[in-house]
């Protein structure tokens, strides 16, 4: 009794860790930096949550670019990010198109925090390699360095992009 | 070494002509504006146009002006035109960015705040175009602060990466304020009200009806004379020989009133948040 105890422990503890998604791998990597944020400063917490947030952001419009699903949006997306994204996946899909990224990463700068603290305006400097697919058949593909400036609002959980808008580098 | 490097120049030149028609575009665009990619080659072709919010695939013709109609460009940030011919395909990038600021979205916090509180209250303007694309050229945006009496404050503040904001000292009296944002044609209006700070000069009094004791504040305003709001809890303290009783009653028409039974000499006080009030002494039931 004890021993079938044991293996069901056991099987118990591995099928829990099987199930864990590596979600921290899979993640391309996002770098937040706050020093020249205003009016308010970045909580903490928020200085974790929004590079955190934007990450997953990114994973999931890469997969939904790339599989042609606007459902996936609903969970990091909303606003007019969210409207773009899925009209574009909706073209994507009338037209047998499909946007591959390999995302290399993202410098995230914090410009702007409300007062109130319900908006938060980054700009962000990625670096990724995109293909464009025609029903399979890759007929663009490039290594870019982009600027998007980002409009992030707070959800019940977490932090929601609402504005995604590809900008041309600015050098000062 | 000049032949080689003369040899090496043909080579790429021909394998840039080898790879297919060339594709040119501005390399900035206003959205909404129709305009023409210019393309070398001949014979028909596939254009795929892909932006932020669109993707479209349509034939063209090469060697001449590709038009790309003003709906095929509303949304500000980065294009990537290609065409295809005969399995080769070159491509070229431009930038949308948006139109001219007639859209605004308004955020104003609170909406309920304490008279006379020094930045207590915030509006940030976030400035749109026609077509919802964030306009980063800076623009003035007016804000405009109307009180129940009074005339109205403006202060102009320009955009900065499509957002301009404020902070604001809450008036010394109660009520709504409106507060508001325009830039070009379009505006929008917050109400943010102000009500009473906390309870200033807090006074009780006693009276014993039918041989039960009631005690209750004169009407609580703050220190500016505004009446504190009706549910603000007052809260009652009767210390005797038992010990002490508190009892809460929250404001009701500008007082707060309690019963309190009372069995021998008993001293009453009264408090309001942080704020005390004067003491009673009282004695037994009549």
């Amino acid at each position: 009794m004890r021993i079938a105890l044991y293996i069901f422990t056991a099987l118990c503890l591995f099928a829990s860790l099987w199930s864990q998604e590596p979600a921290d791998a899979s993640l391309p990597k996002v770098v937040l930096a706050a020093e020249n944020v205003g009016p308010r400063q970045i909580e903490e917490l928020t200085s974790k949550s929004v590079p955190r947030d934007y990450a997953y952001a990114w994973k999931t419009m890469a997969r939904a670019l790339a599989e042609n699903r606007s459902d996936l949006l609903d969970a990091y997306f909303t606003g007019f990010a969210k409207d773009n994204l899925a009209r574009r996946i909706a073209d994507q899909k009338r037209t047998g198109i499909n946007t591959r990224y390999i995302d290399h990463g993202h410098k995230l700068e914090a410009i702007f925090y409300s007062p109130a603290g319900d908006a938060m305006q980054l700009r962000d400097r990625a670096r990724v390699e995109i293909q464009l697919l025609d029903g399979g058949n890759v007929i663009h593909r490039e290594q870019v360095n982009l600027q998007y400036l980002v409009l992030m609002t707070p959800g019940a959980d977490r932090w929601l992009v609402r504005d995604l808008e590809t900008t041309p580098e600015v050098h000062p | 070494m000049p032949r080689l490097i003369t040899f090496l120049s043909l080579a790429l030149l021909l394998a840039i002509r080898a790879h297919g028609a060339e594709l040119r575009g501005p390399a900035q665009v206003k959205a909404g504006s129709a305009f023409s990619l210019s393309s070398n080659g001949s014979g028909e072709a596939t254009l795929y146009l892909v932006g932020p919010a669109s993707v479209s695939k349509r034939k063209v013709q090469l060697g001449s002006g590709i038009p790309v109609e003003a709906g095929e460009i509303e949304h500000a940030g980065r294009y990537v035109a290609i065409v295809c011919s005969g399995g080769d395909c070159s491509s070229a990038n431009f930038y949308v960015f948006a139109s001219d600021a007639s859209k605004l979205s308004l955020l104003v916090h609170p909406s309920r705040v304490r008279v006379a509180t020094p930045n207590a209250i915030s509006a940030v303007a976030f400035v749109f175009d026609k077509f919802h694309n964030l306009v980063l050229t800076p623009s003035d945006v007016e804000f405009r602060v109307t009180p129940q009496q009074g005339p109205a404050l403006t202060h102009s503040q320009p955009s900065s990466n499509g957002v301009a904001w404020v902070r604001m000292t809450s008036a010394t009296k109660e009520g709504p304020t409106k507060i508001g944002a325009a830039v070009a044609d379009a505006s929008e209006l917050r109400v943010v009200r102000q009500v009473a700070s906390d309870a200033c000069n807090l006074r009780i009094k006693s009276e014993w009806v039918s041989g039960k004791l009631f005690v209750q504040t004169d009407p609580v305003r703050d220190c500016g004379g505004n009446n504190v709001p009706d549910g603000t809890v007052v809260s009652f303290t009767k210390t005797d020989e038992a010990g002490k009783t508190t009892v809460d009653a929250p404001i009701k028409r500008g007082i707060a009133r309690v019963e309190m039974p009372v069995s021998g000499e008993a001293r009453i006080d009264v408090a309001s948040g942080v704020v005390t009030g004067n003491e009673l002494n009282v004695a037994g039931a009549r």
